[in-house]
């Protein structure tokens, strides 16, 4: 039943407030309240309902400046276990009804729309009601579908319709005029660089970026911004990655959970993240060969270094020195560190590494290794972990920050 | 540490709510959402629902000055303080104060199942019931700037 026989379509699901619609999955008189989602810190609200955004509180403000805004809002802690859960159901549910899945976000899919209306027997806007309305009922999170010849207007057609919208962007008269008024940093991939750039050329609509000269596009913003202009002509150029292109770079980090200058426990978080960037390293089969620090003081500034790695490694007592050597070069003692991020890069599979022959890892290492990453899988993550973690024993007592979105694997986007 | 709670009106029973006089208590917070019920300390008769004997009650709440002889006064306890029996003589007996919300400070937050606190008892006296507390986590701390919070059931935040 699809019209255009013989060409993909593309669709583009996107959960409602997902955070909020999470909790109201399993709290269900959360339902038409005013709710924010708290980041871990309990300081900022990094999710909110349409009901306390219509009341001016944004992402990322602060709870004292949300609480005057709407003295009536009830805030929630964040919990990532429990959303990557209804997420990947989510993703089952649509896989269900399509052969290639791209899962580009926690709470975003684009998807092979092409047997839709074959599976549902219904037409293809119908059949888009009827996918939106499935995950409703079995996942209980409400979702906005868009679909159309190519995922950039795939995704503008579910952004217009949010919350709980279908659109099917299809007739070319209708596209045209659907993009005339849409503003162009509505498109995903033009970020306000890109946007400024077109303003200055009194591109502002999608519409007027549609309508210009191609070769204009692909100067002002290179290829990338000539792969948005044939898609927004309904020509698909960006693939759907059905599973997720190999990392470039690895890392672990975050806030310290407050501002801290003791030096026991910034050794520790050290500890702790190297931990975590080893594991996220394992899962994805990588070594690296440069490793970096970085470290953001409470007066914003930013210190740290980085370093090549005598060979490839994904070792934690490897990298463990390597971190220690740059702390210990860059943190003058009394500094009063917020956030702290390492990184790595230069990775490769490791099936594809020469090892050494000279320098191996001790057996012991490898033993140890092999025996924590074994107890942590079965009696949960961080039950064995480094003795100069202990520190941080409220960190590791809150059972939420032992999942972060980071992860989350899988998915494209962060 | 806890200013009041919020339970949803479908969870008291009709009689609690004639017999206490809750329906002035009812409030909702959008078009669509459930109704509650409130129990704020600040009211001039402070009560709280609370499980106690495997039934759900209304009970005073704490005691709100010194006058009121023989019960402490505030509205709180501090776990710490009733492990180490300071408040043996009152009987203390463990309750459960069921709540969908909590209030502190001016911000309501989202609990499972409620609160953990104590009934406490003196001859020819009504009971009082008190929300115990402990240190604040961090993440509570940030929240309401409290270095206290209320022990909850089932769950830490």
């Amino acid at each position: 039943m699809n019209i255009i026989l013989g060409r993909m379509l593309i669709g583009f699901l996107d959960a409602d407030c997902f955070y909020v619609s999470c909790e109201r999955a399993r709290l269900p008189h959360l339902m038409g309240q005013p709710v924010g989602v708290l980041s871990n810190q309990g300081a900022c609200v990094i999710a909110k309902s349409y009901e306390l955004k219509a009341r001016g509180i944004s992402t990322g403000m602060p709870i004292w400046k949300a609480r005057p805004l709407c003295p009536e809002a009830v805030f929630v802690k964040r919990d990532f276990a429990w959303y990557e859960i209804l997420s990947r159901r989510m993703a089952d549910e649509v896989r269900q009804v399509s052969p290639a899945v791209e899962y580009y976000s926690i709470d975003e899919l684009f998807f092979d729309a092409s047997w839709l209306s074959r599976t549902f027997e219904a037409p293809l806007s119908e059949a888009a009601m009827r996918l939106r309305e499935r995950i409703h009922s079995r996942v209980g999170v409400p979702v906005s579908v868009g679909v159309s010849r190519s995922r950039t207007l795939a995704k503008l057609a579910a952004k217009s319709v949010k919350p709980f919208g279908c659109r099917v962007l299809l007739d070319p008269e209708e596209t045209k005029s659907f993009l005339h008024d849409c503003p162009v940093e509505e498109i995903a991939g033009i970020g306000w660089r890109s946007a400024d750039k077109l303003h200055a050329r009194q591109i502002r609509t999608v519409g007027n970026f549609a309508a210009t000269d191609r070769h204009v596009i692909c100067k002002l913003l290179t290829k990338k911004g000539e792969a948005l202009w044939w898609e927004l002509h309904g020509e698909p150029v960006l693939p759907l990655d059905t599973i997720r292109p190999p990392h470039k770079m690895v890392g672990r980090g975050g806030s310290l959970s407050g501002p801290t200058r003791d030096i026991e426990r910034l050794r520790a978080w050290l500890v702790r993240n190297v931990e975590r960037l080893v594991e996220a390293l394992d899962r994805h089969g990588v070594v690296c060969e440069t490793f970096s620090l970085s470290l953001r003081l409470e007066s914003g500034h930013y210190i740290g270094d980085g370093t090549t790695l005598p060979e490839a490694t994904a070792q934690f007592p490897r990298l463990l020195a390597a971190a220690r050597d740059i702390f210990n070069r860059v943190y003058r003692s009394g500094d009063t560190v917020t956030h702290m991020h390492l990184n790595t890069e230069r990775l490769s599979f490791r099936h594809a590494v020469q090892q050494s022959l000279l320098d191996r890892p001790s057996a012991q290492d490898i033993e140890t290794a092999r025996l924590k990453r074994l107890i942590n899988k079965r009696v949960g993550r961080f039950a064995v972990r480094s003795g100069a973690t202990l520190p941080l024993h409220d960190i590791y007592a809150d059972p939420t920050n032992g999942h972060d979105i980071c992860d989350i694997y899988g998915k494209l986007c962060f | 540490m806890c200013d009041g709670v919020s339970l949803l009106r479908s969870e008291i029973p009709q009689r609690l709510i004639r017999q206490f006089k809750l329906e002035s208590r009812v409030v909702v917070r959008g078009e669509q959402a459930p109704e509650e019920i409130r129990f704020l300390r600040r009211e001039g008769r402070p009560w709280l629902p609370a499980w106690h004997a495997g039934q759900l009650g209304i009970h005073a709440w704490g005691c709100r000055s010194r006058q009121e002889q023989g019960f402490p006064p505030g509205a709180w306890c501090h776990r710490e303080h009733l492990e180490a029996g300071y408040w043996r003589h009152l009987q203390p007996e463990p309750v459960e104060i069921p709540a969908n919300y909590v209030l502190d400070r001016g911000i309501w937050y989202v609990v499972r199942d409620g609160l953990r606190g104590v009934l406490l008892r003196r001859p020819r006296d009504v009971p009082r019931v008190y929300v115990l507390t402990e240190a604040a986590s961090h993440y509570y701390h940030v929240m309401t700037r409290h270095d206290r919070m209320p022990v909850l059931l089932h769950e830490r935040i």
